[in-house]
């Protein structure tokens, strides 16, 4: 039987130039043959332009700096991350980015990159105040404005959306995240989210990170 | 049966095993089940010359059914479809279709005959839903009659007769003969006399023999109606051994068999020759040149005078005015496409929850089934694959497209497996009802609604809970929904429904609209 997929993926990636006449020729058909497909399949998800969709619980993208979401998709791919059965997301994204190649992820990033960012929502009401202490321990790595700093690893935080920075606060906290051999940073992660204690710890940091947007 | 039953005891028994016939006339009554109606007669107006530019999001039935209807009125439809094809979740997958699950595309390689293929969305017209059957026929979408109970197909449950198999209709029989003896004890004790006359406890107790096959002393003692063990014909028939009514108790099961012949899936229900989308194409006969496919909406814009739409085509940022918007893009992507939408709107778009529905199917090198008695119909199983669907097409021709899963209520658990791991999980769970299952199929699909692109979900899901049916503030939010944004945009499809995950569902809820732009352009006319 698995020869039977990966003859369904080489026909994939068989030859598609002429069967996208087909497509266009046919009004009545409801589908042409063959159809061809790529992997940009980014904004069903993550919606217009990447801005994020809550009801999906898919993040911004548009905007992300370019180092991150390589590691990430690269993280997702080797199932470094998406791998426990509680993080139906994860697992959802791991599926998309599996069969991802390199220059797939090269392709992905650079169109990324091409999408105007627009700031969000806020959704997440929390204790600003209480918020700010908290995260004096996140700014060793993230900065004190949010901002993320490549060298040691740490993403830009201000401009997600809140609710997903919860959902990952969460995650690592509750080990559907970060616990993984290769998560390097994640791990730390881990050890540094129990500082946050409980959910409302984790609202009040977010909404104090959210603040310090200047958009 | 020593113990004596109370009339209460007896009367909640017949509502817990009799009641399904009776519980929906009652539910009909108190309008919870929709009501058989005549189909919709629209009487739209021809617009405004200088109002009549409609764009039409999304190019499933409901959007088809707008872009037909106004087309005919002589406005200007133009639907913009996310994806390569029209028909959302009327899905017919055939040869050389592209299954366009995100992280798992797959070809279909059945072979290329017309009665080779399998509904992946909606499969079934019931009688009652005319005004999609309306459409069929205005068409000339031919119809047949589709088989959904059959008693030839088999029931299987790990927990009951140890995992063997056993025809539908040895249940069936024996489950009903059983709780036929139960309802005729009850009721032959003096006291439950009491709310009869004798006439109609006569006419009760005749009935509970009948439904039950009992012997003359009330007790259900096996049932020719099971089938025969041997004979029949030319010699008498010997009678099949009773199942015991303990061992039938052990499934679950018996909950879903009783009542597939009830409701929504209660005779007579038909399919498209050919597939359901017979039905998608008899709309593109006519406004198949409105389509732009590949067209993905990037914003929506309501504004005083019309609808704004912006979208991606062709790899170019396009914009697209109209005077009126019908959307049928599924409401948690529009969550996360641009819009202007007032606060209550998107409060209602994020409260709806994606449906997770699962199918998958084999192509099968022969129709072993029929070999077996069995034509068309489903077999039960407690297995997470839950149901093989024989087609009711292609009768005694030599190959059919066999479902092997159909999960209609929690699908993710399949849908979160590797295709491979997919694949042998129905192949496993269809040899406990086939045991030469797996040697007798190929070119495996799986429709995972989850993930499907431009979709990410099967029916929409409105109720939070099923069992206390729909709240209050669920009600109000679905009708903010479904009322017009400025009277320029309208929320279709069946997510705009009480009843969605059926067609029928769709084509009212555009019809719906549609009176309502219609009642608009009156009013804006006079």
């Amino acid at each position: 039987m698995p020869n039977l997929i990966s003859r369904a993926i080489r026909r994939r990636y068989g030859k598609p130039a002429l069967l996208i006449t087909f497509a266009l020729a046919s009004a009545i058909c409801v589908s042409a043959p063959n159809e061809p497909v790529n992997d940009r399949y980014c904004k069903t998800c993550h919606g217009s332009d990447g801005r994020g969709n809550e009801a999906i619980q898919a993040p911004i993208l548009a905007g992300m700096e370019e180092w991150y979401l390589i590691r990430q998709l690269k993280n997702y791919r080797g199932k470094v991350r998406g791998f426990h059965p509680s993080d139906e997301r994860g697992i959802a994204m791991q599926a998309m980015a599996n069969s991802l190649s390199d220059e797939s992820i090269r392709d992905i990033v650079g169109w990324i990159k091409t999408w105007e960012y627009t700031p969000p929502d806020a959704t997440v009401d929390g204790d600003k105040a209480e918020g700010k202490k908290l995260y004096a321990s996140c700014a060793a790595c993230h900065r004190e404005d949010a901002s993320g700093n490549e060298a040691i690893g740490a993403p830009p935080l201000a401009y997600q959306n809140d609710w997903y920075l919860v959902k990952q606060l969460e995650n690592f906290t509750n080990g559907y995240r970060g616990t993984h051999e290769n998560d390097i940073f994640g791990q730390q992660m881990v050890t540094m989210v129990k500082q946050l204690k409980d959910d409302t710890g984790i609202r009040n940091v977010v909404s104090y990170i959210t603040s310090l947007r200047s958009d | 049966m020593n113990v004596r039953v109370k009339r209460r005891e007896f009367l909640n028994l017949l509502a817990a095993f009799g009641g399904t016939g009776a519980a929906l006339n009652a539910g009909a009554a108190l309008n919870l089940l929709p009501a058989a109606s005549h189909a919709q007669t629209l009487d739209l107006r021809s617009p405004d010359p200088s109002k009549k530019q409609v764009v039409i999001l999304g190019g499933g039935l409901s959007g088809l059914t707008v872009a037909y209807e106004l087309t005919k009125r002589g406005y200007d439809c133009t639907v913009l479809e996310a994806s390569h094809r029209c028909g959302g979740r009327v899905l017919t997958v055939r040869h050389g279709d592209l299954i366009d699950e995100i992280g798992n595309p797959q070809y279909c390689s059945f072979d290329d005959e017309p009665h080779m293929y399998f509904n992946a969305g909606a499969a079934r017209i019931p009688s009652s839903h005319k005004n999609i059957l309306g459409y069929c026929k205005e068409l000339g979408v031919d119809l047949e009659v589709f088989i959904n109970e059959n008693k030839s197909a088999y029931v299987q449950d790990d927990k009951m007769l140890s995992g063997n198999r056993i025809r539908n209709i040895e249940f069936t029989t024996n489950m009903r003969g059983f709780m036929a003896e139960l309802m005729a004890k009850a009721l032959t004790h003096e006291e439950l006399n009491q709310p009869f006359s004798d006439a109609e406890a006569e006419a009760l107790l005749s009935s509970i023999r009948a439904f039950g096959d009992l012997k003359e002393n009330d007790l259900y003692e096996g049932s020719f109606r099971a089938g025969y063990k041997s004979g029949g014909f030319l010699k008498h028939g010997v009678q099949k051994d009773m199942i015991a009514f303990r061992d039938l108790l052990k499934s679950r099961l018996g909950r879903q068999l009783l009542s597939a012949n009830e409701g929504d899936t209660g005779p007579i229900l038909m399919q498209p020759v050919g597939g359901m989308d017979k039905i998608i194409s008899g709309f593109l006969n006519h406004v198949g040149e409105r389509v732009k496919y590949r067209a993905i909406v990037n914003s929506v814009e309501v504004l005083d005078s019309g609808v704004k739409i912006v979208y991606d085509h062709d790899g170019a940022r396009q914009s697209f005015d109209a005077d009126y918007c019908f959307n049928c893009i599924p409401t948690h992507l529009m969550v996360g496409i641009t819009n202007n939408f007032p606060d209550d709107y998107k409060k209602a778009m994020k409260y709806v929850r994606r449906g997770d529905a699962y199918k998958a199917a084999f192509q099968a090198k022969s129709r072993f089934w029929e070999d077996q008695e069995i034509y068309g119909g489903i077999s039960w199983s407690n297995s997470p694959s839950r149901q093989i669907w024989y087609p009711s097409h292609g009768i005694h021709k030599s190959k059919g497209i066999v479902l092997a899963a159909y999960d209609y209520g929690g699908g993710i658990y399949h849908t979160q497996m590797s295709q491979s791991d997919r694949i042998e999980a129905h192949l496993s769970d269809a040899e406990k009802i086939h045991p030469d299952f797996r040697d007798n199929v190929e070119k495996p699909i799986t429709v995972a609604w989850h993930r499907m692109n431009h979709m990410l979900g099967c029916s929409a899901r409105w109720q939070r809970s099923f069992s206390t049916g729909w709240t209050h503030d669920e009600e109000k939010l679905y009708e903010t929904l479904r009322a017009p944004v400025n009277n320029r945009h309208f929320f279709i499809g069946d997510q705009i429904s009480m009843h969605s995950a059926w067609q029928e569902s769709a084509v009212m809820s555009a019809q719906w609209s549609l009176t309502k732009l219609d009642a608009y352009v009156r009013q804006d006319l006079a």
